[in-house]
């Protein structure tokens, strides 16, 4: 069993041996996963391979069964007690996961607060923030994923793209050091995948640390520094995604590029 | 009927302010306690959900004039002397809380998890959460059915009449025994209420129309 003191001090996220059921189900087995400082990893594989449940482990909205999570070295989720695991109480998990922001495939902005206030609503109840330093704030996100002229609409009157932009805004605002997105394009359109993506290839740019799983092998392959390969709740394969996609290894990976190269390349 | 209105107009608004403040105090108590009996019939924790669904069950599934006689007799038993009317306005409370926090437990579930784990992720407390994500969204998308309770409870307000209280019910039934004229008196008391229930119909479909704004799921 790995402890805080074994962990590499550059290790934000660091995963050992998690493993998931959902009934009978076993839907992550024995996953290890580790993220460095400024890395950006893509999740890759079919689906019900278990990607978006590890990324959720990951931040704990999935509580795993085995194994351990730690995010800057403390364990997530759960609180050694007389060399028992129980699970740690909602403050100290907030604490744990403060580091960490997440994007939905579905947004899930909160529908009742125009876009800025999604953006400054924990600025003001986390971190206490005036309403004015708030706004400022927020604005500047806003501004970073092009969105600051839509500040004052709700998100009701957003495309999807602009939606998912908010979301990314309000997750930034929280000045993350890793952040999470969980297929953050799939609920798009075609056509509006593009500003999403230029967000994000924005934010690798400016060195933040991102794990993301995706369907688009396009983005893994170009903005990607790793990319994992998960079928069957394992990874299966992992490597800079030059050698991955070029020389995969596995029959399963294979298999899985040539299904998606048959839909896409005719 | 007019007549009834006119000559008695002194007692039937008497009696018409007892029914309404009866009413309308149950119905602002009922509100606080139906909101967190939502917030149990909602808990992830069965001890808290079971208790809450057992209250919910009891005051749904029993009739309201029962436990208008219940409360009446059973609080001097246990040694609270109490004026009928706080009586009245105890049974209506515990009552419309039942029926409110059902109200409130569907709206809740309506909320898309997603968005709580958002909140969650974002560092809110799970109260703050609550309180500013989940319940401004929930009485948007409740106020018709909420609508409905506080007439109902308005309208139910009327059985307080056999406790003893003064209400527009029992001041209609005193009229009409004095006058002989019982049909009259009743369609006097029927107007007063019909006018109450459509002035709160009316704020309802206002409110709701100002707040249809930013409600869209998506």
């Amino acid at each position: 069993m790995p402890t805080a003191d074994t962990i590499a001090p550059r290790a934000i996220v660091e995963a050992h041996g998690i493993s998931k059921r959902f009934g009978d189900l076993e839907v992550l087995s024995d996953i290890d996963f580790r993220l460095d400082s400024s890395e950006v990893v893509c999740v890759i594989g079919p689906s019900g391979s278990g990607k978006s449940t590890l990324l959720r482990c990951l931040a704990f909205l999935e509580p795993y069964d085995n194994g351990s999570v730690y995010i800057d070295g403390q364990l997530l989720g759960y609180d050694q007690r007389g060399g028992m695991r129980v699970r740690a109480g909602e403050r100290r998990i907030d604490e744990v996961r403060a580091p960490v922001g997440m994007v939905f495939q579905h947004f899930h902005l909160w529908p009742h607060r125009t876009a800025l206030e999604n953006v400054t609503e924990a600025l003001r109840l986390v971190n206490g923030l005036s309403r004015r330093d708030a706004e400022a704030e927020g604005m500047a996100m806003l501004e970073r994923v092009g969105l600051a002229e839509r500040a004052g609409h709700f998100p009701e009157s957003l495309s999807g793209g602009q939606k998912q932009r908010v979301a990314i805004a309000r997750a930034l605002a929280m000045k993350p050091r890793v952040m999470l997105f969980d297929e953050p394009t799939s609920a798009l359109d075609p056509e509006l995948v593009g500003e999403v993506l230029d967000v994000m290839k924005q934010l690798a740019a400016d060195g933040m640390t991102m794990v993301i799983v995706t369907h688009e092998m396009g983005f893994a392959a170009n903005v990607s520094n790793r990319v994992v390969f998960m079928d069957q709740g394992q990874v299966v394969e992992s490597g800079p995604p030059s050698i991955l996609f070029r020389q995969p290894r596995s029959a399963r990976l294979k298999q899985f590029l040539n299904t998606w190269r048959e839909r896409h390349i005719d | 009927m007019l007549e009834i209105l006119l000559n008695h107009y002194p007692v039937l608004i008497k009696g018409l302010t007892t029914t309404l403040v009866v009413s309308l105090s149950a119905i602002a108590l009922g509100l606080v306690l139906g909101i967190l009996l939502a917030f149990g019939l909602t808990s992830q924790s069965r001890l808290v959900r079971w208790p809450c669904g057992l209250y919910r069950s009891f005051w749904r599934g029993t009739p309201i004039l029962l436990q208008l006689l219940l409360v009446y007799y059973l609080l001097p038993e246990i040694g609270i002397e109490v004026a009928p009317i706080t009586a009245a306005i105890l049974t209506l409370t515990l009552n419309t809380a039942a029926f409110q926090s059902e109200i409130f437990r569907s709206g809740i579930a309506h909320i898309p998890a997603g968005q709580i784990e958002a909140a969650r992720m974002a560092g809110i407390s799970a109260w703050q959460t609550r309180r500013r994500i989940v319940m401004p969204q929930v009485f948007r998308l409740t106020l018709p059915p909420l609508t409905n309770e506080i007439i109902t409870i308005l309208k139910n307000s009327s059985l307080v009449s056999v406790i003893a209280v003064t209400e527009l019910m029992r001041v209609s039934e005193q009229i009409a025994s004095r006058t002989f004229q019982p049909l009259e008196t009743y369609l006097a008391a029927a107007v007063l209420y019909l006018a109450v229930n459509l002035v709160l119909a009316r704020i309802s479909a206002h409110l709701e129309r100002r707040m249809a704004g930013g409600l869209a799921t998506e």
